[in-house]
């Protein structure tokens, strides 16, 4: 049984020229013990779907439609004090400004120790500090340095810090928004293997977050492609990967620069994304899409299912797929 | 280096030290080397490309070259004449010739000032030509940089503009001069892989319609693949590697340069399957040590030799050099993995 499912989610924010959808009509699911990745460039909706399944919006951040059924419970039918149940215990959140998240003027043990005693006040102080060095241990922060503040530490250690808090009070689910993105490759590598252990370990699900193909697709089964603020495939990282659909997930792979085979030169993709506060009709794409044609603004999209684990939301491919 | 290319600009044993506040390490505060003895050739119409980790000394390496600040020893040249006295015209003429482009958009460009502003600003500096040459110049470096059509641009500020379009506006502010030489420190690591492919492409454009030779700077090895012709590898002021960039991101041979590979992404790079695995998995405890930079952190190291001398860059072939004593040419690195 699924751990999470959305269904037809719309996210949007109130700002001064109107109502902006940030996120439109996505769904899916998430297994206990998978980990799902979204990519999609700067502004199309991946912050602003993690903060919302959290319950986290900013105040002018409004859930407009849609389910989130999390553990067999509808998450936008509970009350706020229901909610502060939920949040931490049982699903966490890494934000994309993590290195800020630490309290500058507490030891880094006292902050994680905090976390798990305020969620679980029967533990007592001293079972608390000894789960906090279990913690850190997983994470691959030395036990020595846990008595430091937070500016005592390097970037990596810092992220290492908050995964720790992340994992404080063992939630089912962790939502990570580009927990690596200000970080060197080598830290980067050693905290993105600690995720994968940590998760196999206790079988916790995952959504990882980040405009980095490369980063998602090593941590990631399953890759949701976002644009405008919509999911336009979904599908085993393998199929995205091996055999995109979307005209727009082949021009993001093909901007990226690559190690391996042959240098080929890169094709960015001309144009800029639609405003989402008056979104066009049919396919967002359509401006910036080499094989547009006239019906992708007319006709109704659909999503396309290619196998039972790859689907795409284009016309185009339907209309080729002869459906 | 072969080709009969000539060298346009030389760091010759370049050393730069900061003196930090003492903060955490005692009241007199402690030297940070920025530079150790960096000895770089850069050809004339290459594009040569800085790689190393945060700290490495990239961005200190362009702040020298485009005379923001002194270095401690060494010297620089620019088409063999020695930059560090110039004076008067000779050094307004110097910095027409060099330019930098920055990495962050969004503090580079004067927010008080309309991109046609911006772009000319250096024009005027420099007393290039009439009001009707510059606003051509403008125009020109306005398309040539993709703002097109440029009077859409032209009266609009910083705020109103995009991150690629910042960038794009950065760009034509160090080319309206027509450089020869241009430092770019990482000018797309704020954004996105679609505008970063842009700008990469732009700066080929510029590379191959006005033969600028550009020193580029980033942490992204593919990023460097794609656009350079040579690359160095740096690793706390030291330059660890250097060679042809296919040949070193191909066949690296410094312990760092490997362990930086073992570091990527494994999905999408794991065309090498090749693993080096010269990277310790817990540092080693020195302290004062004179020897290798990387031996705290490399697994190939020998004891003695690694932590008493610090190894020379030495030359493996014609174009490709290490700083490592055990790096050597033909002999296969270790490459466990899969068989
Ligand atoms: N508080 C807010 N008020 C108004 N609009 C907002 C707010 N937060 C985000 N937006 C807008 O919502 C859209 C989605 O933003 P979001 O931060 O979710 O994107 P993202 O995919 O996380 O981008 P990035 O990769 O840059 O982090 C953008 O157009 C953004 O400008
Ligand atoms: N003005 C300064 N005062 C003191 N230390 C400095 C100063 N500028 C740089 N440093 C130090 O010099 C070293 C090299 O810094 P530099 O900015 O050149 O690195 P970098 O390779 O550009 O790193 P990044 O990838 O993070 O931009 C670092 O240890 C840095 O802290
Ligand atoms: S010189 Fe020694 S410590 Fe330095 S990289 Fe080579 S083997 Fe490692
Ligand atoms: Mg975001
Ligand atoms: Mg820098």
């Amino acid at each position: 049984m699924a751990l999470l499912e959305v269904e037809d989610l719309t996210i949007g924010y109130q700002s001064q020229r109107g109502f902006l959808k940030a996120v439109e009509g996505v769904s899916f699911s998430l297994d206990k013990g998978r980990s799902l990745g979204f990519v999609g460039e700067s502004g199309c909706g991946k912050t602003t779907l993690g903060m919302a399944l959290m319950r986290l919006l900013p105040p002018n951040g409004r859930i407009r439609e849609g389910r989130i059924l999390f553990d067999g419970q509808d998450l936008l039918e509970k009350t706020d004090e229901e909610m502060r149940q939920v949040r931490w215990q049982k699903m966490a959140m890494i934000f994309q400004t993590a290195m800020n998240a630490l309290n500058p003027v507490h030891r880094v043990n006292d902050q994680i120790a905090e976390a798990i005693l305020t969620h679980n006040p029967s533990l007592g102080k001293q079972v608390a500090y000894k789960q906090v060095e279990g913690l850190s241990r997983l994470v691959g922060l030395s036990k020595h340095r846990l008595r430091d503040y937070p500016h005592q530490y390097s970037g990596g250690m810092k992220q290492r810090a908050i995964i720790a808090m992340a994992l404080a009070c063992q939630p089912k689910l962790i939502i990570a928004d580009e927990p690596t993105t200000a970080l060197d490759v080598i830290v980067q590598d050693q905290i993105l293997e600690e995720i994968k252990n940590i998760q196999k370990e206790f079988d916790i699900s995952i959504i990882f977050i980040s405009h980095d193909i490369s980063i998602v697709a090593d941590v990631s089964h399953d890759i949701g492609i976002m644009y405008a603020g919509q999911l336009v495939e979904y599908g085993a990282r393998e199929e995205v990967f091996e055999s995109p659909m979307h005209p727009y997930t082949k021009a993001l792979l093909s901007s990226y620069p690559t190690l391996t085979g042959e240098k080929a030169q890169l094709m960015p993709i001309p144009g800029e994304a639609p405003d989402l506060i008056h979104p066009p009709s049919g396919c967002r794409f359509f401006d910036r899409c080499a094989g547009a044609r006239a019906s992708c603004r007319t006709n109704p999209l659909v999503w396309l299912e290619i196998t039972p684990t790859h689907k795409v939301f284009c016309y185009q491919c339907g209309r080729q797929c002869g459906r | 280096m072969g080709n009969g290319k000539q060298t346009i600009l030389e760091l010759d044993r370049i050393v730069k030290r900061y003196r930090t506040k003492g903060f955490f390490f005692g009241a007199h505060g402690q030297d940070v080397i920025a530079l150790n003895e960096v000895f770089i050739k850069i050809l004339r119409g290459e594009i040569f490309g800085l790689v190393g980790e945060s700290g490495s000394g990239k961005t200190t390496a362009g702040r020298l070259i485009v005379r923001l600040e002194q270095p401690d020893q060494g010297k620089i040249y620019l088409d063999g004449r020695d930059i560090t006295g110039l004076k008067g015209k000779a050094s307004k003429d110097y910095s027409r010739r060099v330019q930098m482009i920055f990495q962050d958009p969004y503090q580079s460009l004067n927010p008080l000032l309309s991109v046609f502003d911006t772009i000319s600003e250096p024009l005027i500096i420099h007393k290039i030509g009439n009001a009707e040459a510059r606003e051509d110049s403008v125009w020109q470096a306005m398309k040539s940089v993709g703002l097109s059509p440029p009077h859409d641009f032209a009266h609009r500020y910083p705020h109103q503009l995009s991150g690629g379009q910042r960038q794009r506006v950065a760009i034509a502010h160090a080319m309206v001069l027509k450089p020869e030489f241009v430092v770019a420190d990482e000018p797309t690591s704020m954004l996105d892989a679609s505008m970063s492919a842009q700008i990469f492409n732009i700066l080929l454009e510029m590379r191959r319609r006005l033969k600028v030779t550009f020193l580029f700077i980033t942490h992204s090895l593919a990023a460097a693949r794609y656009l350079c012709d040579r690359i160095a590898v740096m690793y706390k002021g030291n330059l660890m590697e250097i060679g042809p960039a296919e040949e070193v991101l191909r066949n690296p041979k410094h312990p760092y340069t490997q362990a930086l590979m073992d570091a990527l992404p494994k999905f999408v790079h794991s065309g090498g399957v090749k693993r080096y695995e010269t990277l310790l998995q817990a540092e080693r405890e020195v302290s004062g040590y004179v020897g290798c930079p990387f031996f705290v952190r490399c697994k190939v190291a020998r004891a003695p030799k690694c932590s008493r001398e610090k190894p020379p860059l030495k030359k493996l072939d014609d174009s490709h050099s290490v700083a490592c004593f055990y790096a050597e040419p033909g002999i296969k690195t270790r490459s466990g993995g899969k068989a």
